[in-house]
């Protein structure tokens, strides 16, 4: 246990106590705090250590001596009361102070002591002995000074009671403790404005409304976050839409091909008959469109779903365009890797769906331009077929702009 | 500081506290050894520098117990002289009475003067108590104390002071002072009163010193008045037996108990039979006694006369008469030694006995002093006319020197050579005229 005592309450007791023309005594305010040392040594065994450290901030002088005890020493809880009043709670102990005596407690102090321990309920209540010694001359006098903590056994009795910044301070630094002032002139100034800076709860204002600051940001990023979700969440379902149609696209292109394939076989064994191109072309375009592909590929990109990559059921191997349909993944599709066949970051080496993501949506723009390129292949290359250019050309408008906003564009 | 007389330190104390000082250094006996008083040294102040003097109020009062002394500091306030004061019990720092159990301070009067006084004998049997607990720690030494306690002898005259456990062998010692319970009210007072300062009580101190607490190392240790010590013949009379080996305290204590209550009743006795022995030759000697101590009856002389030969006899009485023998001193009136002195011979081996009663001792001292063996011509030896033998020889011889019966050359050289006088028995025996003649003569 530790205890420090301010310097000016030092002074003050000192003070009360020199000029007291016979023996005097009075209480100590204060109170204990808790300090944990946690200390590490060479064998790595962190060790902590409490120690209770008495601060005093003020004292309580008694007008005379008896004045809360009888001649036995018995303690008058009534007196004591009178002489506390609502400082009770705030005693940590109690001084005296006695001239040209022995620094040792008393009989009627030991007594007093036990009974103050019972009365005020705390177990570690100290005592602060003054002694006043003076030589025969009185040419020199010297005010010695003993904290004692009567309550434990006879060897512990003593403990060292520190005045901060009683010393050089030129080599030590000017230590600021963490007495509260307790000065009723203050208390008064910082009521009487504190109102300017301190709100009724007692918090400074500044510091409320830099936190009112902090919550407006606090929720206009939230907002934005719900925007970006939403704007998020549209523009996956037009790329899902863009995909599908793409996909239509890529197999009316594969069976437009055929078709033609077939039909220059045809025409190259007999004379071709002019077939109604159109309408075979229509019905190619209604076979396309019924027979589009079987299995759709589930082109719902949850975000941060982990459903595996659709692409990959989609796959055809032998399909000649099967370099070009494994498209990385979308915004907010989960993670997996996949299958390693045409993908890649060019050099061989796989990256994760994250990046991949990340190159997806480049890899998309680039496949939307491809994708725009190769739409305008195929618009060039079927001209008759304008419902399919229509309806591609409907399809075509999802454009994100980076305002986040989709906008169609212009003409459609 | 050094112990201050009383004077000086009622001086220097302040005005109101005075009266309450002055009952405990001039009235101040506590404890068994009331004959050493209570002191006090280091006389301070609790005032300011400024208050003029005398403004003393605190002091350390110096208290015997169990052999030891007691440096208890007191504590007034010369400001509030009304309050009691507070203690400071030196290094008896588990001391701490029970303060109900002292009525003079619970109920402090500052006006009565004995109070303090009276306080400081209570907190000095709460002391007491406080040292009987300490026993505890050896149960040796609470069994010695126990059963001391149970005797109604000893166990209310008694001071135990525990010493401190030796914190490097664990020892413990102890002390125990008893008030031995021995009666000198009878003792003569002419033994008494030979002390200059006042002896106080009478009072015989038996002080045993456990030095382990197995009682294997026990010093005992007699304390008398020192009148007592005197009436009973000095120091050097009274040896007291060592603690037996395994022995206890309740059965040694009674016997040097019993030891010194026979040597008080033997010094009674002796006063007594002493008083008896001087009547009985008073009675025999009547005239013949020139002076005695009629306070200590321990001296006699008588002035006696063989046919017109006068002399001295000096009964000296020792003290324990009647086990030691009376010395008688045959003094001559006539004649001095070459020193100056009168001449003077010592008879200690005489028939005597310590059975005789006073009349016998009378009886034989005049049979002896009138030396039956000369007288055997005259059956009555009538003391008035008896001396010794070597006074009769000697009074021959000086007539014979002076001349009264000179013959011989040799004679009267040897009286202007002035032997002396022990050579008188050689220089008859070489002489055979003087032979001769003392043959004649016995």
């Amino acid at each position: 246990m530790a205890a420090s005592i301010s310097g000016y309450t030092f002074s003050s007791v000192c003070y009360h106590s020199a000029n007291s023309s016979s023996d005097h005594e009075g209480f100590l305010l204060g109170e204990v705090r808790q300090e944990e040392t946690l200390s590490i040594s060479d064998s790595h065994i962190g060790s902590s250590e409490f120690l209770n450290v008495i601060e005093v901030h003020n004292h309580e002088p008694c007008a005379q001596l008896f004045s809360f005890y009888d001649y036995a020493g018995n303690v008058n809880e009534e007196n004591l009361n009178r002489i506390l009043k609502d400082r009770r709670k705030n005693v940590i102990g109690w001084y005296r102070f006695r001239r040209n005596t022995q620094q040792q407690m008393s009989f009627r102090e030991q007594v007093i002591h036990k009974q103050l321990t019972h009365i005020l309920g705390i177990p570690d209540l100290v005592f602060l002995l003054f002694s006043f010694i003076s030589t025969a001359n009185s040419s020199t006098h010297a005010l010695e000074y003993v904290l004692f903590r009567p309550n434990k056994n006879r060897y512990n009795q003593r403990i060292s009671l520190s005045i901060p910044n009683l010393g050089n301070t030129s080599q030590q630094e000017y230590k600021v403790s963490s007495v509260p002032n307790t000065s009723k002139n203050y208390a008064s100034v910082i009521k009487e404005h504190g109102t300017e800076f301190f709100d009724k709860d007692g918090v400074m204002k500044d510091i409320r409304t830099i936190f009112q600051v902090y919550s407006a940001l606090q929720e206009r990023v939230q907002a934005v976050c719900c925007e970006v979700d939403q704007s998020e969440r549209v523009r996956e379902k037009i790329q899902e839409e863009v995909n599908k149609l793409k996909e239509e696209i890529a197999l009316r292109k594969r069976n437009s091909a055929e078709e033609e394939r077939r039909l220059q076989e045809a025409a190259a064994v007999t004379l071709p008959d002019n077939p109604a191109l159109p309408d075979s072309s229509h019905s190619s375009l209604t076979q396309v469109m019924l027979s589009g592909p079987s299995v759709e590929p589930s082109l719902e990109r949850p975000v941060n779903s982990s459903s595996p990559p659709i692409y990959s059921t989609t796959l055809l191997p032998d399909s000649p365009s099967a370099i070009l349909l494994p498209r990385p993944q979308a915004v907010g599709s989960p993670g997996h890797p996949s299958p390693s066949l045409g993908l890649g970051n060019g050099d061989g080496s796989s990256s994760d769906s994250l990046n991949r993501q990340a190159t997806g949506q480049e890899d998309q723009e680039e496949d939307d331009d491809e994708d725009s390129s190769e739409y305008e292949n195929l618009v060039s290359e079927q001209l008759q077929l304008p419902s399919l250019t229509e309806t591609v050309t409907l399809g075509r408008p999802a454009t994100l702009w980076p305002d986040g906003d989709a906008h169609s564009p212009p003409g459609s | 500081m050094n112990s201050l007389s009383p004077e000086v330190a009622l001086s220097r104390i302040s005005p109101e506290l005075r009266p309450l000082l002055c009952s405990v250094v001039r009235d101040g006996r506590v404890g068994l050894d009331s004959s050493s008083c209570l002191r006090i040294t280091d006389l301070k102040s609790g005032c300011t520098s400024l208050m003029p003097g005398p403004c003393c109020d605190r002091f350390k009062l110096h208290i015997p117990y169990a052999g030891e002394t007691l440096k208890w500091d007191i504590i007034f306030n010369a400001i509030d002289p009304e309050l009691p004061p507070d203690f400071i019990f030196g290094e008896d720092a588990d001391f701490l009475p029970e303060p109900s159990e002292l009525a003079h301070l619970v109920s402090w009067d500052a006006g009565k003067p004995e109070c303090l006084l009276q306080l400081v004998k209570e907190l000095l049997q709460q002391y007491h108590l406080y040292q009987c607990q300490r026993l505890r720690d050896s149960s040796r030494l609470l069994f010695e104390y126990g059963s001391l306690l149970e005797d109604p002898n000893y166990g209310h005259s008694m001071e135990i002071y525990a010493g401190r456990k030796n914190s490097w062998t664990g020892e413990f010692s102890a002390r125990f002072l008893l008030k031995l319970p021995v009666d000198f009210s009878n003792i003569p007072v002419y033994l008494l009163k030979d002390t200059a300062l006042d002896p106080g009580e009478d009072v015989a101190l038996l002080s045993v010193s456990f030095e382990d607490a197995e009682a294997t190392q026990v010093f005992p240790k007699l304390y008398l008045s020192p009148s007592i010590e005197h009436a009973l013949g000095g120091s050097s009379a009274l040896h007291i037996p060592a603690f037996p080996s395994g022995g206890c305290l309740i059965d040694y204590v009674p016997q040097v108990c019993q030891l010194l209550t026979n040597k008080v009743q033997y010094v009674i006795q002796g006063y007594h039979k002493r008083r008896e022995y001087i009547a009985a030759f008073l009675s025999h000697f009547g005239m013949g006694v020139v002076e005695y101590d009629a306070v200590g009856f321990t001296k006699l002389t008588l002035l006696l006369m063989w046919k017109d030969f006068c002399f001295l006899v000096h009964v000296d009485l020792p003290l324990y008469f009647p086990r030691d023998q009376p010395t008688l001193t045959f003094q001559s009136i006539y004649h001095f030694t070459s020193s100056g002195q009168l001449y003077s011979q010592v008879q200690k081996s005489y028939p005597y006995s310590p059975r005789w009663d006073g009349n016998e001792m009378a009886k034989r001292a005049n049979v002896y002093i009138s030396n039956t063996g000369l007288e055997k011509s005259q059956p009555q030896s009538h003391f008035k006319t008896s001396f010794p033998q070597f006074f009769l020889r000697f009074q021959f011889f000086s007539r014979f020197l002076n001349g009264d019966y000179l013959e011989d050359e040799q004679l009267r050289k040897l009286v202007n050579a002035k032997i002396p006088l022990a050579n008188f028995n050689a220089l008859t025996n070489n002489k055979k005229s003087f032979v001769t003649v003392f043959i004649n003569l016995y």
